[in-house]
């Protein structure tokens, strides 16, 4: 190779190495870690394909997973279509509209724990919810959102929602604001209405960063962690774990970092796959692929 | 071409990759080999002691670095490096500095934690390093508190008896004396269901949260497990345990919080006044920010069962394996835990030391006749220490088996199982568990 060809790959090493130590080396450990039994302390050893046998036996396992499940299916439409609907809302040329975008996205720079604090007291059984609900007249008995095990998923499912709209309505306004006004100018002539104009040019116009947010929160989905943490520690009876969840406390609580490495593995097949989907799904009317 | 150079990049990142990840499961065997440290405590070796707590800082800065020149002035040849972590982080922390063969000298841990770290032989023997009349200046009850499989993995440095704080003002409103607030599990359901009945809020908050189930059972008088760690609480009398908080829970008699919330959640229902009485609140706290329900409230001997104990925790300080100091950090552990440097620690905050001669200073048996609600928790504490015990002691596989034990109350408590069949399950669940 001459020299000018080497150029680009010398501009990528710092890159490189960065993501190789911090990114693909963990990554390969841990790939490695899952074949092996280890407690982080005492030497790992290996045991081949034991532990994913034990994971694919382990009840606890499916339903985490179960749960991871639900929770894309509740969470990704949502973070998808809401925030497209929120982006056209604010990309208005009104006063003050400025208010209003922050305000929007407030729920994004908040902390996790502090929203799910604040969640808490909405949820509780004396509640703002179960007050509300009870003053509309929809519910006699209060209910116990976080504390029961058919309602404790959704609940948390909410404030994911609820914190990840301001986020992904801010991709979509630029993806918005990237649309040539002569187009709307243009449809209006041919007589076009308002929602006409929305499934005729914005949505498609769109496609790409509708990809990109449906792959960004389906990854994100998949790995949800904090509100469960913060909010019900994966209970009650176990129906808001999710495999994040499940992963932290096996490596972290019981020490099996195998095994905890073993259900890591699985979510990233998971995850990869999943990407897949989206990229060959989306891809051909994004065309981005 | 181009796409050729790609790959070759691609393929040389992998390569490295693998060289890299199996260098590294070669180099985790290092760890062995050093840790028995001998003698150099009374030499002239220049030694540096890294010493952990568990959350002191800021409240206790002056009172550790005082212990700390203290202990450097009689030992010249010592510094001590004082790192306080959080305690939600302490566990990881120290996991990830054992596994890089970078613990330290001295560390606070609690005995379910020092438990399992000495599940893993990474801990020093106490039973070998601290002589038989040092061994003698702690309540047996405390060192016992940190052995496992009959190895002593740590000294205990201060206790904590829980004691039930009651609202008084609720008792008053619900026509019940608050100087006779509730002794058992029976009268506490009693008084649940007046509370309920006359003021419309909950009486009880009995926290369930992580090892608090397998408490409720050793109170009650239902023992968890065999000489060989198997399942023994699947009997009439763990049913009883079982039936008796499904009847408070479905009876609405306790807040549905209590199952899933920790102490946290039972300080935060009882400081805003929600629930009347309970045990393991944190007084402090409520003093701070509840002044008012603080003034009302009147502590009391901890609610108890069948088996008539109280429940002790127990803070001790453990010498991983790994210290190049051993002589030097049981030293130094053994100066912290002193009678001395005990009562100055309990005159500051309320908690109890580990050393009996400490327990002797009336600091602990009397109080002044305006004594404040603080001063009653210390002294209601300390009276009940003689009966106390870690009712729940260090076990191997913990984790697991005190999530077992919450998942059988939980179910019985939802309806999901009724209280035989939950409590069978999780006989199995837990003799899996230990077979393993």
């Amino acid at each position: 190779m001459n020299r000018q060809k080497l150029t680009p790959y010398l501009f990528l090493i710092p890159g490189s190495i960065i993501l190789g130590a911090f990114i693909f080396y963990p990554m390969m450990r841990a790939i490695w870690l899952s074949l092996t039994e280890y407690n982080m302390i005492q030497d790992a050893e290996f045991i081949g394909l034991d532990n994913y046998e034990t994971l694919f036996q382990d009840d606890l396992f499916w339903q985490t997973l179960m749960n991871t499940f639900i929770y894309l299916i509740g969470v990704v439409p949502a973070l998808v279509i809401v925030p497209i609907f929120l982006a056209v809302l604010v990309n208005q040329k009104v006063k003050g509209i400025g208010f209003f975008r922050s305000a929007f996205f407030v729920p994004v720079v908040t902390s996790l724990v502090v929203a799910g604090i604040a969640w808490d007291w909405v949820y509780k059984e004396h509640g703002l919810l179960n007050y509300a609900l009870e003053l509309a007249g929809i519910i006699s008995e209060p209910i116990g959102w976080l504390t029961s095990t058919s309602t404790a998923l959704f609940a948390v499912m909410v404030v994911t929602i609820w914190k990840g709209l301001g986020y992904y309505m801010v991709i979509y306004l630029a993806g918005l604001q990237s649309i040539h006004s002569d187009l709307y100018e243009a449809a209006r002539i041919d007589g076009a209405n308002w929602w006409q104009q929305i499934t005729r040019i914005t949505i498609p116009m769109l496609m790409p960063f509708i990809l990109l947010v449906s792959i960004m929160s389906s990854i994100s989905a998949m790995k949800v962690f904090e509100e469960i943490y913060v909010m019900t520690g994966g209970g009650p009876l176990h129906s808001s774990e999710t495999l994040v969840f499940f992963i932290y406390n096996e490596a972290f609580a019981n020490l099996n970092m195998g095994y905890a490495s073993a259900a890591g593995v699985i979510l990233f097949l998971l995850t990869l796959i999943l990407s897949i989907i989206n990229i060959k799904f989306m891809g051909k009317k994004g065309n981005l692929t | 071409m181009k796409r050729k150079n790609l790959l070759f990049v691609a393929f040389l990142v992998m390569i490295m990759m693998v060289v890299a990840a199996c260098n590294d499961s070669s180099d985790t065997t290092e760890a062995e080999g050093d840790g028995n440290g001998n003698g150099e405590g009374g030499g002239d070796e220049e030694i540096t002691l890294e010493f952990w707590t568990m959350q002191l800082q800021p409240t206790f800065t002056d009172y550790i670095e005082g212990m700390i020149s203290d202990f450097e002035e009689e030992n010249p040849n010592i510094t001590i490096n004082w790192l306080d972590v959080p305690a939600a982080d302490l566990e990881q922390k120290i996991l990830a500095d054992v596994s890089a063969d970078n613990a330290p000298d001295v560390v606070n841990l609690n005995p379910s934690f020092g438990g399992s770290l000495a599940e893993l032989d990474a801990t020093v023997n106490m039973d070998e390093a601290v002589s038989e009349e040092e061994r003698s200046r702690y309540l047996d009850g405390a060192w016992e508190a940190n052995q496992l499989d009959g190895e002593t993995f740590g000294v205990p440095w201060y206790l904590d008896t829980a004691v039930t704080l009651n609202n008084s003002a609720i008792y008053e409103e619900a026509g019940l004396d608050p100087e006779d607030p509730p002794e058992t599990y029976e009268e506490a359901k009693e008084y649940a269901e007046i509370i309920q009945e006359e003021t419309d809020q909950y009486g009880y908050f009995p926290s369930l949260d992580l090892s608090l189930p397998l408490q409720h059972m050793e109170l009650m008088g239902v023992p968890l497990m065999n000489e060989d760690g198997t399942a023994a609480f699947n009997t009439d009398d763990g049913v009883e345990v079982l039936e008796y908080f499904t009847e408070l829970y479905e009876n609405d008699l306790i807040p549905a919080e209590s199952l899933t919330g920790d102490q946290r959640e039972g300080t935060n229902f009882y400081q805003s006044g929600e629930v009347a009485f309970g045990v393991n609140f944190f007084i402090a706290e409520i003093q701070e920010n509840a002044p008012e329900i603080y003034e009302n409230t009147v502590p009391s001997a901890a609610i108890t069962g069948d088996s008539g104990k109280k429940n002790m925790t127990v803070q001790n300080l453990v010498v991983p394996e790994q210290t190049e100091h051993q002589e030097a950090a049981v030293d130094f552990a053994l100066f912290i835990t002193s009678a001395e440097n005990q009562v100055e620690f309990a005159k500051l905050t309320p908690i109890l030391p580990s050393s009996t001669e400490a327990l002797e200073d009336p600091y602990f048996t009397d109080v002044p006749d305006d004594a404040e609600p603080i001063d009653l928790v210390r002294k209601t504490s300390a009276e009940q220490l003689p009966d106390a015990e870690l009712l729940v002691p260090p076990m191997d596989n913990f984790n697991d088996l005190q999530t077992v034990m919450h998942d059988a109350f939980s179910r019985a408590m939802m309806g999901e199982a009724t209280p035989e069949e939950s409590l069978a399950q999780a006989e199995e669940e837990w003799n899996e568990i230990v077979a393993e």
